[in-house]
Order: C-alpha cells, then structure tokens, then sequence
C-alpha cells in the first residue's frame, strides 16, 4: 500500500535532514506518482527538511558539509518536483536577490550557503558566482528588477570592491530601490556602515533574517 | 636594530626561549602580504622577483624593527605546482580560478615531481627570497616561511566545497589526496628549513568555520603531527596557525607538537591561554582587518594593550602578534603603532601596572 501524503512529506522531509539523495528521489517519485500536489511536496517536504537543517546549523548541531550534502538532497528533489509545478505557481512573483563574490576572489562557500538559505526562504536567487565585475551586480539588479544584492568575499585585498559596487548603485541611479548586504570573513558591521551598505550577516541564517528585516517581510 | 630598541629580535628571542630578561616583549605583526607597501610596491611587484620578495621585508624591518621577517611560499603554491589556475592582479593577494584535480578519484595520476625545487620557478623564487634575506639580516632577525598545512594544499589542488563533500563521501581518496600533500609538504618544508627559516605552518582551510571538530581531527590532526614530527628531524622549528574560530580545537592543535601557536582574532586569547599555553607559547591576536587596516593609531594601541591583558601571564610565554596575516591597504602608520605600543606596554621586566 502507498503511503500517504504526510508520510511522504515527512520522508522528503528527513532525507534532506538526514542527506539521504537516494531516499529523497524515491520519496520524490512515489509523491508524483501518487498525483501530490508538486507545490507542497517542495514547501513541505524539501524546504521544511533545509529548514530543519538550518536550525540544527543555527544551533551548531550542523556544519558546513552538512548544510552542503542537505542542500545536495533538496536541489535532487526539486529536480524532480520542480517540472510538475503549475505555471500559476511558477509565476508567482517572489522578491529576487542577485548573489556573488566580488571580482578577485573565488571563495565562493559562504556564498553558496547564503544562497541556499535565502532560496529555501522563498527568494528567487540570481548567483552570478565567484570572481564577479563589479558592474555585473549593477547590470543584473537593473535586468531582473532586484530587491537586493547580496555580496561575499574572504579577503582583505578584495574588500574595497564592496564599496564600489554600492557606488555604482548610486551611480545608475537605483540605489534607494535596492538593499545591499554583504558578509565574508574579514567582514564587519563596522565596515558595511563605512561603505554605506544597508547590512552585514556573521553567517547564512543571519542573512536570511536581514534580508527579511530590510524588506519588511515577516 | 630599531632606535628604539636596545637588543636585536635574535637575542630577544634567545633570551625568550631561555627565560632570561630582555628589552621589551616580543612583538610579530605578520608583515607578509602588505610588505611591498614598505617599498612602494604592489603585491605583484614585490612577488615578481626573490630579491623584491627579500628587500620589502628589509624595508619592513628598518622601519618597524618587528621581531620576525616573513616569505611566503604561500598557501597555493602546491596546487599551482600542480596545475591549478591562480589569478595574478596587480595589486591583491591571487585566487584560485580552476583546480589541478577535477575528480578526487584521479588521485593517483599527480605528480610529485611538479613540487620539486628543480621543477617549480616560484618555490625556487621563495627560496632564493629566503636565502637573501637570511643572508642580509639573518644575524640580527628570525625569517619565518608562510607555507600551507595539509589540509590547505588538498584545498589547492581539489575544490573546497568538494573536499567537504569527500569528507563524508570519498573519505578514502581524501585521505590519499591528504597523504600526498604531506609528503610534498615535507619536501618542501625541508628546504626552506636548511636554508634557516622558520616553518609558519598554516592551515586557513582546517578552520573551526569550516570544519566540525571530528572532521579536523581525522582528516588534519593526524597529518599535521607527522609533518611536525619530520620538521623537527630536519632540526627545524614550527609556529602553526589556523585562521578564524577555532575555539574548539586549539586543545588539540597544541597537541601536534608544534612549537609555537598563532591564534586568530576570532578566538578569546584568554581560552587560547588556559587550554594551550601551559605547553606552548602563545602568539596572536590583534585583528588584522577591524584594527590594522581599518582602524587608527589609537584602535591599534587599545587592542595591543588589550591582548597584552589577556596572555602576558600565559605560562609557556607569549609573543604579541596579529591574528593573521596583514593584507591589503594597511596604513603603515598603524604598524609602526603596533611596535610603539609593544614597546610600552611589553618594557620588561613586565609590570601589569602598565597595562591592566
């Protein structure tokens, strides 16, 4: 007999806790087949699992490969669910956020985890990577109307960059209409407020919250 | 030696190492990526050429009389040996742009050979920038060698974010790719150690940001006590270093036989003495980016004196250092603050009326 439809939720939902790839596309075609409502299965089964596993990261349970090799499950399972979304729901417009390390540098985890927080909290994430022109975060915010950008980077040498992307904001005349918020390990609140960023997170489940308090959602 | 010292950081650092007095503290601000700021150079400029590489440390001894001079053989170095695409900007510290091991289970097919003296220009330029200056100030100040732990050097030639993956998926090919770069570590380290310098082992990748405890402890420890096992048989002398909050696992770096520890900004001095500093000294730990770079003369001065608080009374001794390599535009004024502040606070014999 097939399970039902919070049995599987709950089985989408621990095999992303847990990292379990092979458990996630099981449960993931068994949901489909089972004619589930696609919309769910992601909100309450994969999300609600990197959710879980963001607390536990919150909560140092979890480390950075965890989050990672979750993550991995979610993304496989939104493979599969993703196409059978309705276009209804596809269109619903989201608040979108452009992400990436600032030109110079290419360490890109903390970024990839922001990234990851952030989609799993409903936003529609443009990454444009590592090594970033600084006029491409201008260039994408203005392309797909952006809430706000999100800048990473881990070395001192690149820091300055930051400061000129704000610039260049200003400079194309959209800087009021999008945040800017920036992290990375030589990264301070101290810094942000000199560059006039609106915000700094120590971390991707700081960001989220942030990012949520900046643009007043709840 | 500095006008405003009265013995070189030799015999400082003898009289250190002896438990006898001395002048003033010692005093380490690591002057590594910024020092061809001291000779109007950019980093590029200064890494161009082992005779470059040498006199910005000269120049950074002249005018700050800092107790240790700094090369680098760098962080990346093994994985460039080995193929791995490093960025070269004119004046910032290089990235890595593509990775020498696409596939972990390719392991087998790198080649030691790539990271012999004889096969790789730029070790040949940091060693030769070692010797120069070695030869040059040898007589009156310690050379150190900035170098990767083992942990770092697989992150040069594998894709972070995949050694983390390996780490639960692969564990065996990691390993193997772990093993391989400690034998090209010990080549490497030995070299610098007949030469004269100190190893400065770090190991940025195998932080506590990064790494879960278990995680270090199995694929880090464990390598780093056998790399400091061979330095010490080549009679050579190591300070280790992981960057940023490694709270959690400073009881057991002191435990790989290092002889020294550096300890990052983001770590409470205070616990880096209690949980190490009855074996080894203690060196750290202003904030090389909040203080030196974007601080004043007057920040640096507070959080010298602030340090001084916390490990003065460390029981195997302390050194007064930055919590990591000093990058970027740092306003050489602060590092000349850096000193002057050592000099006030560490005049021996110490006197916690000075500072607390």
């Amino acid at each position: 007999m097939s399970l039902s439809k919070e049995a599987l939720l709950k089985k989408l939902s621990d095999g992303v806790v847990n990292m379990e790839e092979e458990e996630v596309v099981e449960a993931c075609n068994e949901y489909i087949e089972a004619g589930y409502p696609a919309f769910d299965g992601i909100m309450e089964g994969l999300v609600d699992g990197m959710n879980r596993a963001s607390q536990l990261y919150d909560e140092e349970e979890y480390f950075v490969t965890d989050v990672l090799l979750c993550s991995d499950a979610m993304y496989i399972g939104l493979e599969i669910l993703s196409p059978h979304m309705p276009e209804s729901e596809l269109e619903r417009v989201r608040p979108k956020g452009v992400i990436g390390v600032v030109e110079g540098d290419t360490h890109d985890i903390g970024k990839n985890l922001v990234k990851i927080m952030l989609e799993t909290a409903g936003f529609e994430m443009y990454d444009l990577g590592r090594d970033v022109p600084l006029q491409s975060f201008i260039d994408k915010a203005i392309e797909v109307k952006a809430s706000f950008v999100c800048l990473s980077t881990l070395m001192t040498t690149t820091m300055p960059g930051m400061a000129t992307v704000v610039n260049l904001l200003k400079e194309a005349g959209i800087r009021e209409q999008v945040k800017v918020v920036i992290g990375g390990g030589p990264i301070s609140k101290k810094f942000a407020d000199t560059i006039g960023a609106d915000g700094y997170s120590p971390n991707a489940v700081e960001a989220v919250k942030l990012v949520k308090n900046l643009l007043n959602i709840a | 030696m500095h006008k405003d010292d009265q013995m070189t950081p030799n015999e400082r650092l003898m009289a250190f190492m002896t438990g006898k007095p001395m002048d003033r503290m010692l005093a380490m601000p690591v002057a590594c990526s910024m020092s061809g700021l001291a000779l109007g150079m950019t980093h590029k400029e200064k890494k161009s050429t082992a005779y470059n590489e040498a006199m910005a440390q000269v120049a950074c001894y002249e005018r700050f009389g800092n107790d240790l001079t700094i090369t680098e053989y760098g962080l990346h170095g093994v994985g460039a040996a080995l193929g791995s695409k490093m960025s070269e900007p004119e004046d910032a510290v290089p990235a890595i742009m593509s990775y020498a091991l696409e596939d972990l289970n390719d392991v087998d097919q790198l080649d030691m050979s790539k990271l012999e003296l004889k096969n790789d220009n730029k070790f040949q330029i940091h060693l030769e920038a070692t010797k120069i200056l070695i030869e040059k100030l040898g007589h009156e100040v310690p050379t150190g060698v900035l170098i990767s732990g083992p942990f770092t050097a697989a992150a040069s030639i594998y894709k972070t974010e995949n050694l983390l993956r390996a780490t639960r998926k692969n564990p065996e090919k990691l390993h193997q790719l772990i093993n391989f770069c400690n034998e090209g570590l010990k080549m490497i380290y030995r070299e610098f150690i007949k030469a004269g310098a100190v190893i400065l082992l770090c190991d940025p990748i195998a932080s506590g940001t990064i790494l879960h405890r278990k995680q270090y402890l199995e694929f880090v420890l464990s390598y780093t006590i056998d790399l400091m096992q061979d330095i010490h048989d080549a009679k050579g002398m190591v300070c280790y270093h992981i960057c940023g909050d490694t709270t959690a696992i400073v009881g057991d770096m002191v435990t790989s036989g290092c002889d020294m520890l550096s300890i990052d900004n983001r770590v409470d001095l205070t616990h880096a003495k209690n949980v190490a500093g009855h074996k080894v000294p203690i060196l750290g730990n202003v904030d090389p980016v909040e203080i030196m770079y974007l601080g004043t003369p007057d920040d640096v001065d507070k959080a010298v004196k602030s340090c001084i608080q916390k490990a003065y009374d460390s029981p195997s001794g302390y050194i007064l250092a930055s919590g990591c390599d000093l990058s970027g535009n740092i306003p050489l004024e602060n590092i000349d603050q850096f000193m002057e502040s050592a000099r006030k606070y560490g005049k021996w014999p110490l006197d916690p009326k000075n500072f607390l």
